[in-house]
């Protein structure tokens, strides 16, 4: 199915010079933190907590609409640290979900209303279904799928689970995504 | 939402007859067929743990009954347990108890250590509610259970594995004394029918046959069962101390019954598989062995090298019997220019012509490997054989195949960068869009007009392409082969939309 054109209105989203799309209904804290790689879509009501460390997200990633990208912290003996979030290239992270991972992949999707723990590490190619709940610390390896249901099913070369072109999947879904976000004026 | 994660619209027919989306069928360029996960041969290209990333040798895999090192999963919910830190105050050792004896400053100091427990960030159980003392190092020296039945079952084991030796090797002897190796030269022992192991046992030597399996006790039945414990009578039930029968299933060498005797359990490995075509033997997936690499050294995937078909709108609301036409884009993947041509999709006998041709290309196949050798049957999977079958999937829309054949260009990856260069050439008049490797078509279709309100409309054809292989099989063709090839494609339209609406 080819995705269908979806327009927004010029005068909620700011485009910047490398393709950026990121609306004016977001939460963009420490803004001076957050760094997007160009043609990167952020929907409305997106919340991107860059005050609590540094959040830096590849090419072509989309981040939808009522997402939180929160960079995860660890507790020490005295006190509590944040670290840095990565997002490889070709990202989706769907509608409501919370991601507080410690990195990322490239080529990740990752469903709608599904929560990451915190410094959780997402490895290339790896499906988070909706409504997951990854619980801190989780590792998920490329060619996984982590489902619904808490489990972890799938592995380079088994056709069931993640398709074997996850990586051409990607690239071709978010570019044109990209390509059918249009304005409409 | 990206297209995997959503039912299938467009739908491919595999060689065998079984339907599937583009994402989940291969195409092998020796045989020149689309392949799905079941003509192709599962095999383990290696081992690995998902949760510490870790690449695992079959061998040792094998030895440690393919389980982690150093992983455990949690007995109670099986999510992974992970190792935290904690520092506890040691007394310092006092190592001159009578020399000390005046300053109490020495005595009174203590020491901080690290010590490790592991825990699970899922439930909250810890190696510290089933009494697992805390350890100095983070990962390792986990005590591993000892169960009851292990000393039984090892035995047993043993015992079956010498019994498998001895019978190969009497089959062995066997096949030797029906099938005489026959030499240039004679030697002595042909002509006086002596062997080695009777000149052995004339010597006085020990014959050189395998040591006999060691007999073990048969286990005994029997009727007699313990009583039930009375406290199974007076106590009142806590459920919550009970297992639940995934717990019990996840710790099989004991299955306790109580949660105080739930201990971590190492996690199982995952492998990464490589595929091959059933009939021609060549790989079809081969990924690269490293877990983290997404890489594959071999990858026919079909949406290589078939045109992919998409949908991407009907015209009107579709309406039982009434005419409606469908938009659908063409992508080709591949480095040379195609021309495809819609045509009808095969009658039954054509079908039926298609499997008896998929039959043969496995008798083909098994009449060339089947060698009288034993050896060479026993050391490859026997391949089970997907049983051709018709489509089942039944069109319920009548296409009008436009029975003209029109090119679509080769990809370019370059082609996004450069400006807009439309070359103006003779077009059919069904092509109503093209950019780069692609070019959306317009189809008339008409649903049959039996259909009631929401079933699905389905319109099936057979896309004739032609395909460029640039493998070279013998050696005589430099050139690459051009082939015509077809592709049976069902693509779900849409539901007839209710009659209110």
């Amino acid at each position: 199915m080819e995705i269908l054109d979806t327009y927004y209105s010029r005068d909620e989203y700011v485009e910047t010079a490398s393709g950026n799309k990121v609306s004016r209904q977001t939460v963009l804290c420490g803004s001076q933190n957050i760094v997007l790689n160009g043609k990167v879509i952020v929907q409305s009501g997106a919340i991107i907590r860059g005050d609590l460390a540094n959040v830096r997200t590849g090419r072509y990633c989309i981040i939808s609409k009522g997402a939180v990208i929160r960079p995860p912290f660890k507790q020490f003996s005295k006190g509590v640290a944040f670290f840095p979030l990565h997002i490889g290239d070709h990202v989706f992270v769907g509608e409501g979900a919370i991601v507080s991972a410690a990195s990322v992949g490239s080529y990740v999707y990752i469903g709608k209303n599904a929560v990451i723990g915190r410094r959780c590490v997402l490895k290339d190619c790896c499906i988070i279904e909706d409504g997951a709940i990854l619980p801190p610390e989780t590792t998920v390896a490329s060619f996984m799928r982590y489902t619904a249901a808490g489990t972890i099913e799938g592995g380079q070369g088994n056709p069931d689970h993640v398709p074997p072109a996850m990586q051409d999947q990607m690239v071709d879904f978010t570019k044109s995504f990209y390509e059918h976000f249009r304005s409409n004026a | 939402m990206a297209s995997f994660m959503l039912p299938p619209v467009v739908s491919y027919a595999c060689s065998c007859g079984l339907i599937n989306p583009i994402t989940k069928l291969y195409f092998c360029r020796h045989c020149l067929q689309l392949r799905c996960g079941f003509c192709v041969c599962h095999e383990v290209d290696s081992h690995f743990c998902s949760s510490c990333l870790e690449n695992i040798p079959s061998s040792e895999a094998k030895l440690k009954k393919n389980r982690c090192n150093n992983c455990f999963n949690c007995p109670s919910c099986q999510h992974t347990l992970s190792a935290r830190a904690t520092t506890v105050v040691v007394p310092k050792k006092v190592d001159d108890p009578e020399k000390g004896d005046g300053d109490d400053k020495e005595k009174d100091k203590v020491i901080t250590r690290k010590m490790y427990y592991l825990s699970c960030l899922a439930c909250r159980w810890t190696t510290r509610d089933v009494g697992i003392p805390d350890q100095t190092v983070a990962s390792g020296a986990w005590p591993e259970c000892e169960y009851a039945n292990q000393t039984r079952l090892n035995a047993i084991m043993e015992y079956y594995q010498s019994v498998v030796l001895q019978e190969k090797q009497e089959k062995q002897d066997l096949w030797k004394r029906k099938t005489p190796k026959k030499h240039k030269y004679f030697s002595l022992t042909d002509r006086t029918g002596l062997t080695v192991s009777m000149i052995r046992r004339q010597m006085g030597w020990a014959d050189k046959a395998p040591p006999k399996p060691k007999a073990i006790t048969p286990s005994e039945a029997s009727e007699e069962v313990d009583e039930l414990p009375e406290s199974i009578f007076t106590e009142p039930v806590n459920l919550k101390n009970i297992t639940t029968i995934k717990q019990r299933h996840s710790q099989p060498a004991d299955q306790p019954e109580t949660v105080d005797n739930l201990f971590p359990q190492r996690k199982s490995l995952w492998i990464k598989r490589s595929l091959r075509c059933r009939q021609c033997e060549h790989n079809i997936i081969k990924p690269e062995y490293h877990p983290t690499s997404i890489k594959y050294r071999i990858q026919l995937f079909a949406s290589y090298h078939v045109p992919e078909v998409r949908l991407v709108k009907c015209e009107q609301p579709l309406k039982a019997g009434v005419a409606n036409f469908v938009i659908l884009n063409f992508a080709n993947p591949t480095m040379h220019d195609m021309v495809v041509k819609i045509i009808e999709l095969p009658s039954e006998d054509e079908e039926a012509l298609l499997i008896e041709e998929f039959r043969r290309g496995f008798e083909k196949q098994t009449s060339l490997t089947s060698t009288p050798s034993l050896t060479s049957a026993l050391s490859r999977q026997t391949s089970l054989n997907e049983e051709p079958r018709f489509v089942d999937k039944r069109t319920t829309a009548k296409l009008e195949y436009p029975n003209v054949p029109f090119t679509v260009n080769h990809r370019d990856d370059s082609a996004e960068f450069d400006e807009d260069t439309q070359i103006q050439q003779e077009e059919p008049p069904f092509v109503i869009w093209r950019k780069s490797n692609k070019v959306s078509v317009k189809l008339g279709f008409t649903p049959d007009p039996d259909l009631a309100s929401n079933d699905e409309v389905v319109v099936g054809f057979s896309m004739q392409y032609n395909y460029v292989n640039t493998v070279i099989n013998t050696a005589d063709r430099s050139e690459p082969q051009k082939h015509t090839l077809h592709a049976r494609v069902y693509v779900k339209v849409g539901n007839i939309t209710s009659e209110s609406a």
